[in-house]
């Protein structure tokens, strides 16, 4: 990794874990670790705001939505929809409000690109939703963020009381008039309130539970206003892009997906972090050189590419590259850049069944397949980690992953669940059989041998 | 097969049309859908190749629907086979087994055989919801469609739900009885067993049951409602939908007051001086009884078409003197000219709702007004000196006038913003009494006259309309001075009464030493109509028989007009008299055409396609 910086010694940067500073391909991450960056003032010094005031004052809305359709951003939640199309679908002239929402609820296991994003940079983010706001034509944004996420919460607050008293939010925002505001909204912690229309719901003060689509939040969102709905991290891109052009932004990454993007790498790694990588960079790359690989003497065994949600892929995985179209094609997801990595001393069924453990938790309970079915795999998975198990099991997991995914389910969470028992028995099948028909775990055997 | 339909229409309403069952729980064709359930997954070409629920999606030109690909079929057994897993299937004790759609649907779409070897989660259970409904969690699939009628159709936000996830359960708004007075149509929304009517618990099976279609007794709006009977006792009544009316809504009333009806009390025989007695007997004790004195009449509110019509005619003759009085009327007078009828409330742009709690006198149309606000986007007005239900809707315009001033108030509306586009929806009550009736009608007459709109008096006794079309429709307060007073109903005898005649299906406080008591029937046995508060004549149909010595009272108005020696009182049968009425009383012309008197079997839980 000859450009992977991490900040020299005697540089005054704080000390973050993960990848940033002034390299090539760091677009969001380049001035993080500066001291003070949260406050207005230093980001203003190095050049923040200059974005909004270029799209405010020498772009139209349009000019700003066709930027980012020609710099090929995708949004970095999870399902990697381009970001320009979406901002394309929100219904010019019609009268009444439109709205913004910023989703921050960041609840999917492994991934914590947007705390990061916010703890080191918010005024990054709320540049990026300004400018959002005024090429769509709102006037409203809203910031929903998870509620356990303090941290972040106390340092949007302060940028954004800085930025009233500036005015730069406010009914004349940098003297212009259009008038902006930025609203956060605390969720209660659930992870279902990261879909975006369950997010909505909770934003209107309702169970958070998933609306069947169509219509689009683009049409009817929250409050039945045209909403768009986009990731912290997705719209911190756009200053980098608004200030360097659409085509500038596409010079990075491969195919249909460009730019770069935040990983978070946790799980059996020597150096977990956050790690801002260009697309197309191997996964191998990303775990064994950035992140460290594995801890000595054991040996890397399976990793989720895009958070648990995504399915997993085992050690031959890491020849993929972080390429949006290319994970897709091994057979996982991107998702949402969460890299968890598991090594040799996992048992690939126990991790299956804690992982369904969580997803039969966060099932809101609207569907019946997510609902109910995430639960009997858990049952399942209880009896057979108990030894009870048999061919029957093999079965049952298979009929409710099969039931799980391809749309019977009214949101993806469901599919996740499944996902998770699919992707296992696809490729560590040896020890589900292992569990079910012979009751024993060679994983559990070799560890206890080696400790022994 | 091919079927064309109004664009818009979702494919679960397209099937209906060419006959193809799509299992649903969660759709239900007066509630929005939601696609909670995915029971109703098919194969749509052109389209990706995966199962779409049939309930969200509608249909597209050229579009092919397969519902029965081994996709689309094995999503919806996997479906009901997660339905079961933690179902108690306690059908044998269940109130709804033989009408259950789960049940149905595991034969006609599920698995054989079951592969569920977990044990079950289980709930604390039967919880009474109030006093007539009972929830069992169990049983319960989480369709939603019981929360999702308290919001979208009554507003009121009494049920919910709690936890997440498979522990999920419906629950009444901190655990308080339901108070709504429609509460009970989640009944008949429950597609399976988890909401039941604890009045009828555990008291027939569905097909041990005859039911009939018939008409409501309990106020003027003439619900259309299902009445079961089991052997010879009424046992059940459900909604049975009609759009120009109910929409298949019935509140707690029409659905819960039919006990009477199979009381041990009944009255069944004559009383003279407290002694049983013959009818002959009686109703000579009767008619010396009134001989010479001034008689009073009290009338029950479901007094029937063809009663009133004999009524009118012995008080045009022998009984000319008579007053008359009729339970819970209004005050207000018969329409003039036309009047709003109430399917045409879904679409007016703007309602006036005045001096009438609706959710009170008139629930059902309280209902249509919401439907056309909440979902049909017409504005709303009220005038009402107190709290409504209807200002639950965030921008009811409410103007409270002080009691008896409500006239003037209703002046003030003209011109009104939210009146300047039409068709306007002019609904108005009495005020119980509040209000100077002839100023506030006039008022609103001049309203309508100014606005464009079309009113609609909201009568409140069953049959008001019917008895103003005979004016036969006074007062409690008429009676006062009578010496003679004959109680059909729930009257109280005056002062003055020397004699007092009782006559009803039970004994009441009131009625308490009357000198005759005559045994009447009840909704259930009797057979004439009853004229709605628009005017539309809606025909009973007994669903128990009279079993003798009861007589009906039409039967018992011809004798005693015979016997007071009234030419042309021997009608052959109801028919006879009901042609007779048909051709002197404007308001009773539908008389002359009687529906057939078999029916038929209308299903109960599926509702016709949406239009």
């Amino acid at each position: 990794m000859p450009d992977n910086v991490r900040p020299q010694s005697g540089d005054s940067r704080r000390d973050l874990r993960g990848s940033y500073g002034p390299a090539r391909h760091h677009l969001l991450t380049s001035l993080f670790g500066i001291e003070g960056l949260h406050t207005l003032s230093v980001y203003r010094d190095r050049g923040g705001y200059s974005s909004l005031r270029k799209a405010m004052f020498e772009m139209a809305p349009e000019d700003i939505t066709a930027e980012v359709k020609a710099s090929g951003l995708r949004g970095r939640g999870g399902a990697g929809f381009p970001t320009g199309t979406k901002w394309g679908f929100i219904p010019k002239g019609v009268p009444g409000p439109k709205y913004v929402v910023v989703n921050g609820d960041e609840a999917e296991p492994g991934t914590t690109k947007d705390r990061y994003i916010m703890e080191n940079s918010p005024h990054m983010l709320l540049e990026g939703i300004l400018i959002a706001c005024y090429a769509i034509g709102a006037h409203q944004a809203w910031i929903y963020l998870r509620g356990e996420y303090d941290g972040p919460f106390g340092m949007l607050m302060a940028a954004i009381a800085e930025l009233r008293a500036e005015g730069i939010l406010g009914d004349r925002p940098l003297e212009r008039d259009y008038p902006l505001d930025i609203q956060i909204y605390r969720g209660h912690g659930a992870y279902i309130c990261g879909e975006e229309t369950a997010l909505l719901e909770s934003l209107e003060g309702k169970r958070a539970q998933p609306r069947a689509r169509p219509p689009f939040p683009a049409v009817k969102g929250a409050w039945g206003r045209p909403t768009l709905i986009n990731n912290v991290e997705t719209l911190s891109n756009v200053p980098w892009i608004v200030a360097h052009g659409g085509a500038e932004y596409a010079k990075f990454g491969l195919g249909t997906a460009k730019g770069t993007r935040l990983v978070s790498v946790s799980g059996n790694v020597q150096n977990p972090g956050v790690f801002e990588i260009e697309l197309g960079t191997s996964f191998r790359e990303v775990i064994m050189e950035m992140a460290g690989g594995p801890p000595p003497g054991r040996r890397m065994k399976a990793f989720w590419p895009g958070g648990c949600s995504a399915p997993v892929l085992p050690e031959w995985g890491l020849d993929v590259s972080t390429d949006l179209d290319e994970v897709a094609r091994a057979g996982s997801m991107a998702g949402s850049g969460g890299v968890i990595v598991m090594d040799d001393s996992h048992c690939m069924v126990r991790a299956a069944r804690r992982l369904l453990q969580f997803y039969a938790h966060e099932s809101c309970g609207k569907c019946t397949p997510c609902r109910v079915g995430g639960n009997w795999a858990l049952r399942t998975y209880d009896r057979v980690l108990e030894g009870q198990g048999s061919e029957v099991e093999l079965g049952t997991f298979d009929a409710i992953q099969e039931s799980l995914q391809n749309g019977r389910c009214l949101c993806a969470l469901g599919d996740s669940a499944g996902f998770v028992i699919a992707s296992t028995m696809k490729h560590f099948r040896s020890e589900y059989e292992e569990h079910c028909l012979e009751h024993r775990c060679s994983v559990e055997e070799q560890v206890v041998a080696a400790s022994a | 097969m091919s079927v064309t339909v109004p664009r818009g229409t979702l494919l679960v309403e397209a099937a209906k049309l060419v006959k193809v069952e799509v299992p649903v729980f969660c759709y239900h064709h007066k509630l929005d859908p939601v696609g909670a359930c995915r029971l109703c997954l098919v194969e749509i070409s052109p389209g990706p190749p995966k199962p779409t629920t049939a309930c969200t999606t509608p249909a597209a030109e050229g579009m092919v629907v397969k519902t029965d690909t081994p996709l689309a079929v094995g999503a919806r057994a996997d479906i009901l086979e997660y339905e079961l897993v933690n179902h108690p299937l306690d059908c044998p004790v269940c109130d709804k087994g033989g009408e259950c759609p789960l049940q149905d649907y595991t034969f006609r779409h599920g698995y054989p055989t079951s592969r569920i070897d977990a044990p079950r989660l289980h709930f604390k259970k039967p919880i009474p919801l109030s006093e007539k409904i009972a929830l069992d969690r169990e049983r319960c699939v989480l369709c939603y469609r019981c929360t999702r009628y308290y919001d979208e159709i009554t507003w009121s936000q009494e049920l919910t739900t709690d936890e997440r996830g498979v522990h999920s359960y419906i629950t009444s708004q901190f655990d308080q009885p339901l108070k709504s007075v429609f509460s009970g149509n989640i009944i008949d929304l429950c597609p399976v067993g988890a909401l039941t009517s604890r009045v009828w618990r555990f008291e027939s099976r569905p097909w041990d049951m005859d039911h009939v279609p018939s008409v409501c007794s309990r106020c003027a709006v003439g619900c259309n409602v299902t009445l079961w009977k089991r052997r010879h006792q009424l046992v059940r009544v459900t909604s049975h939908e009609n759009d120009e009316i109910d929409e298949g809504w019935i509140c707690d009333r029409g659905r819960f007051e039919y006990t009477h009806v199979n009381s041990p009390d009944r009255l069944k025989v004559p009383l003279v001086a407290g002694a049983e007695a013959t009818w002959e007997a009686a109703l000579t004790a009767l008619l010396e009884g009134v001989q010479g004195r001034k008689l009073g009449i009290f009338l029950p509110q479901d007094i029937t078409n063809e009663e009133l019509f004999l009524l009118r005619r012995l008080v045009d003759g022998p009984w000319q003197d008579a007053r008359v009085a009729l339970e819970r009327r209004t005050l207000l007078a018969p329409p003039q000219g036309e009047t709003l009828p109430i399917k045409d409330l879904d679409g007016c742009k703007a309602i006036v709702v005045i001096a009438c709690d609706t959710a009170d006198d008139v629930p059902i149309v309280n209902l249509r007004v919401k439907k056309a606000v909440s979902k049909l986007g017409a504005k709303l007005l009220v005038v009402h000196p107190g709290h409504l239900d209807l200002d639950r809707w965030p921008d009811t315009f409410h103007v409270r006038p002080n009691p008896g001033e409500t006239a003037e108030a209703v002046r003030r509306l003209i011109g009104h913003e939210l009146l300047q586009e039409g068709p306007v929806g002019i609904l108005y009550g009495d005020g119980h009494g509040a209000e100077d009736v002839d100023a506030l009608t006039q008022a609103v007459v001049d309203l309508a006259e100014a606005v464009g709109g079309r009113v609609m008096p909201l009568y409140r006794a069953t049959n008001e309309r019917g008895a103003l079309g005979v004016r036969l429709a006074g007062r409690q307060e008429d009676l006062e001075g009578c010496d003679a007073v004959i109680l059909w109903g729930p009257g109280r005898p005056p002062a003055s009464a020397r004699f007092v005649a009782a006559w009803d299906s039970v004994p009441r406080p009131e009625h308490e030493g009357a000198d005759v008591v005559l045994p009447s029937a009840t909704f259930a046995e009797t057979q004439g109509s009853y004229t709605n508060l628009e005017g539309r004549v809606q025909f009973l149909r007994p669903v128990l028989p009279v079993t003798p010595p009861l007589r009906e009272g039409w039967d018992v108005l011809c004798e005693l007009g015979q016997r007071l020696g009234m030419p042309d009182m021997d009608y052959l049968g109801i028919f006879h008299v009901q042609r007779q009425a048909s051709r002197a009383v404007e308001l009773f012309a539908p008389l002359a055409d009687p529906p057939a008197p078999v029916p038929n079997p209308t299903p109960v839980l599926y509702g016709p396609a949406r239009p």
